[in-house]
């Protein structure tokens, strides 16, 4: 499968401050994720992909594009969600998607099917005639993602999409990343700071840490191989129902308010936990795989000494 | 019967061809000034000096007319007479300028979407050179097309191969054009990317004719010298303009607004140069202002 | 002497016309208090009230006793952190978080001392110098809370203080609250990351409109929420048998089986008999059970429940 993005010795410079420090990576997965802490090169990463960088040295392909040499290729392919407002406020909504994807290069009537029919799919269609600078800022949100994907780009980039959204307008907009993903026939990069966004979008994740990949790992993999770790939450548990599950051979912790964590050997099966449940009347209102996969992920690339790949 | 489900497709069709992409900024631009009436009667009067002169040529060639108010002739048709409808001309799209250019490229400094554009394949040089085509478009309509058109008038009104003796004439009124236009549009624009209130942006496009004019006059006067005119714009214009016409350069030559100030003469090659300054200058405070990511140090 | 609370008495603030909070009336004991609810729904009008910022059209307020209407008191109690990124110009981290606590009229060695420590809670010693135009959104919001915490208030106000801070700062942080709330000191705060705020609070208040529509532990709200009955989720490989079998036991008021066939999503009015019931038919079923979980004992459906969807302001 070809490469979405891959990445060659790239180093971006401010004047004299390394902010990039020699990225070299392969990026596959449909849809990448991009975590790191504040000043680790997030935004820089995606601002030379997008060419508003020049590197200082070592490069980057998309899609097998040089961002140097066919930079005006590349970006042909690109849709790009930024993480700031960016709108032109007194234009209507439809009017400033069509300006966008004309500037992409769709031919005037396309651009305006598209406008119209991407406002309709974000959820917006009934405000696309308004003019931007009234919009809300859910809404805001949604126009932006409205003009990153108009214009059918291969690949997306989204930067915070959830930023300032609501419960409900946040689970719309992963709902409309997700259905992308699956079905738009394009691979996106999501850069955010909240780890469950990432954890519902994203197959692969890269992490970055001061100017250095920390971190770059398959999110579906270390899904499936956490089918061993258990989390519950019982009630009317105590001493003997813990000692009990150890005795079958788990290694088990208990927490305070019932909360348990095991780990299952092969050969133990869930019933088994359920017959001592029922033998000693104890509730077990939650059981679930090990979720937070990503969050360890996570701590343990910030953890690692600086360089470690 | 069939349910039609839309969800998200990409695009597979035609794109359309690079070069042009830039123009879409215009038509675009266009398309906004047309649906506001001030624009249109604004447009109906810049056609109004061009109809009075056509009307003078013609009033000029007609027997009849001349013989009925007893004159050989009601006007010279020469290179002043042009170089004048330049001046008025030049006058209307400096107007224009300040009405148009604001609005030009402030609004999408203010809401940070030029970094939409320039995610495209779109470069800064062709965001400039689409902004820059609205306001040149406008301002040839105004200036060098009417000219050129009055010069065919004339010539075929004339006859005697007015048209060919007279060539340098057409060559003044579309270089003397372009070089106020180029100036006029890469000074607003420079100004709407810098300025953010609209109407400050076109005070200060005044402000910088006619203010600097008055500087000018101010350094000349203090410092006994006649290089302050370097800054004053309606003196640079006016020499480029009288020695493009051929006319004799003292003071007060050139055309309406567009005066030459002083009768010792700077060289002609420094006004060019200086005006030539203005534009890199203009050219440099856009490309400071027209990126894709601010570097904060 | 009893707990010091916060008290909203019958609180009604407008704006002109338009409606910022109507009629709500709260008391709100120590530990951590999220204010939740979508955007427009009067969250910050709530802390601007608070904080005495601004005056309610109707009704009193005290926070700890001191009615907002008296800043010089209540100011040294409360530390408030706005959720817009705005600061004075040319100041460095240091010198904004300083110069306000000398306002507070202390000595300068202690003002810098104080200063240091905040900066030290909040991981921005070495950016301290730094002018704070130049910091990015993540330290931004650092110094604002460092400035908001630097006094040592009982009470803090933060308008959605995780915003725009990466996953370690935010752990980080909610760490900084848990401590404080177990010192006994009130932290408001006002979010959208519901999964976070059910981690992290005490108790919740959900706004909607202006109104305050529920308010108290989440399990209480959710358990005061009669008209729903309890959504269990149960992933197992026989949905149908499972549900058959708890129908028999009269429990469940409704089961649904999911779209992939692998999971029952059952209603129940009792949910300790369901759990105890599922012991037992897991084993005499055979079922294989995958996960189980309460499908709506968070925030986030108590959320749906009682502003729904279309909560918000469009």
């Amino acid at each position: 499968m070809q490469p979405v993005i891959e990445l060659d010795h790239l180093e971006v410079r401010f004047g004299e401050r390394i902010i990039l420090k020699k990225l070299n990576g392969t990026l596959t997965g449909r849809a990448i994720g991009l975590l790191g802490p504040n000043g680790a090169g997030k935004s820089t990463l995606i601002n030379t992909l997008l060419g508003f960088h020049q590197p200082f040295a070592g490069t980057a392909r998309i899609f097998g594009k040089d961002i140097r040499t066919e930079a005006k290729s590349v970006r042909g392919l690109i849709g790009y969600m930024p993480e700031n407002d960016s709108f032109i406020a007194n234009m209507t909504g439809v009017h400033f998607v069509r300006l966008m994807a004309e500037l992409a290069g769709l031919p005037a009537e396309q651009a305006m099917e598209r406008a119209h029919e991407a406002f309709f799919w974000v959820g917006l269609g009934e405000a696309r005639y308004r003019q931007l600078g009234t919009y809300s800022l859910g809404m805001k949100q949604m126009a932006k993602l409205a003009q990153a994907i108009a214009h059918g780009p291969k690949l997306l980039f989204l930067d915070e999409p959830t930023n300032g959204l609501d419960p409900p307008a946040r689970a719309r907009m992963i709902q409309l990343i997700q259905e992308i993903r699956d079905r738009g026939e394009l691979s996106l990069i999501l850069s955010s700071h909240l780890l469950r966004d990432v954890d519902e979008c994203c197959d692969e994740v890269l992490i970055l840490k001061d100017g250095r990949i920390a971190a770059s790992c398959n999110l579906e993999e270390e899904r499936r191989a956490n089918r061993k770790f258990l989390e519950l939450e019982t009630r009317g548990a105590n001493g003997t129902f813990t000692a009990a599950i150890e005795r079958l051979g788990c290694e088990a912790a208990a927490f305070p308010n019932g909360r348990m964590k095991l780990v299952m050997p092969d050969g133990v099966e869930i019933r088994q936990l359920y017959a001592l449940a029922a033998e000693q009347n104890v509730q077990i209102r939650r059981l679930n795989h090990k979720r937070d996969s990503l969050e360890d992920i996570f701590l343990k690339a910030m953890e690692a000494p600086d360089g470690g790949l | 019967m069939a349910v039609f489900k839309h969800s998200y497709k990409g695009y597979a069709g035609p794109l359309t061809p690079t070069w042009s992409r830039f123009l879409i900024l215009p038509r675009y631009a266009f398309e906004e000034l047309r649906s506001k009436r001030f624009y249109s009667i604004f447009f109906v009067i810049t056609m109004l000096a061009p109809l009075i002169f056509a009307l003078l040529i013609y009033i000029q060639h007609n027997l009849s007319v001349l013989k009925m108010l007893n004159v050989r002739e009601v006007i010279t048709v020469d290179a002043r007479f042009f170089m004048n409808l330049l001046g008025w001309q030049s006058m209307m799209a400096f107007f224009l300028a300040a009405f148009v250019g604001p609005g030009q490229i402030s609004p999408d400094l203010a809401n940070n979407a030029l970094p939409l554009y320039l995610a495209r394949p779109f470069s800064r040089t062709e965001y400039v050179l689409g902004k820059m085509s609205v306001l040149l478009i406008l301002m040839s309509i105004m200036t060098w097309v009417p000219g050129l058109l009055l010069y065919i008038l004339q010539s075929s009104l004339e006859a005697n191969g007015w048209f060919g003796h007279n060539l340098r004439i057409a060559g003044a009124i579309f270089l003397g054009s372009w070089i106020w236009i180029l100036l006029l549009s890469l000074l607003a624009l420079a100004l709407s990317a810098w300025v953010k209130w609209k109407p400050m942006a076109g005070g200060l496009l005044f402000g910088v004719f006619f203010v600097a004019g008055g500087f000018a006059g101010i350094i000349n006067l203090i410092l006994r010298t006649r290089w302050g005119n370097l800054i004053n714009i309606s003196h640079l214009i006016g020499a480029v303009w009288t020695s493009l016409f051929e006319q004799p350069m003292h003071r007060g030559s050139g055309a309406v607004f567009f005066r030459v100030s002083r009768a010792e003469e700077i060289p002609i090659w420094c006004d060019w140069m200086a005006l030539l300054a203005i534009c890199a200058f203009c050219l440099y405070l856009l490309s400071r202002k027209i990126r894709g990511a601010e570097v904060v140090r | 002497m009893p707990e010091p609370r916060i008290v909203f008495e019958n609180v009604s603030r407008f704006y002109g016309e338009v409606l910022g909070v109507n009629r709500v009336n709260l008391s709100i004991p120590p530990g951590i208090t999220s204010l939740v609810g979508p955007n427009g729904s009067g969250k910050t009008t709530l802390m601007n009230l608070m904080a005495g910022l601004i005056r309610p059209s109707r009704g009193s307020i005290q926070v700890l006793g001191v009615p907002p209407g008296r800043p010089e008191e209540l100011f040294r109690k409360m530390g408030y952190c706005t959720q817009f990124d705005a600061f004075p110009k040319g100041l460095t981290g240091y010198q904004f978080i300083y110069s306000f606590l000398l306002v507070h009229g202390m000595l300068e060695s202690e003002a810098d001392k104080l200063t240091r420590e905040a900066l030290e809670r909040v991981s921005m010693t070495q950016a301290a110098d730094r002018l704070v135009a130049a910091y990015s959104k993540g330290m931004r919001q650092r110094i604002k809370l460092a400035q908001a915490i630097a006094h040592r208030p009982r009470v803090l106000v933060l308008d959605e203080p995780l915003n725009g801070l990466d996953p370690m700062a935010r752990a980080e942080t909610i760490a900084l609250f848990r401590q404080w709330g177990e010192e006994g000191r009130h932290v408001i705060v006002s979010s959208h990351i519901l999964h976070e705020v059910d981690r992290i609070s005490d108790q919740v208040i959900l706004l909607s409109h202006g109104y305050v529509v529920a308010e108290g532990e989440i399990q209480g709200v959710r358990s005061e929420v009669k008209d729903q009955p309890m959504q269990v989720l149960v992933r197992c490989d026989k949905p149908a048998v499972l549900a058959a079998r708890l129908f028999e036991r009269d429990n469940v008021v409704e089961a649904k089986v999911s779209n992939d066939g692998k999971g029952l999503l059952v209603g129940t009015r009792d949910a300790d008999s369901l759990y105890l019931l599922l012991n037992r038919i897991v084993l005499d079923n055979g079922l294989e059970i995958e996960a189980v979980a309460p499908a709506d004992d968070d925030v986030n459906s108590v959320y749906q429940y009682l502003i729904g969807s279309e909560g918000g302001n469009a």
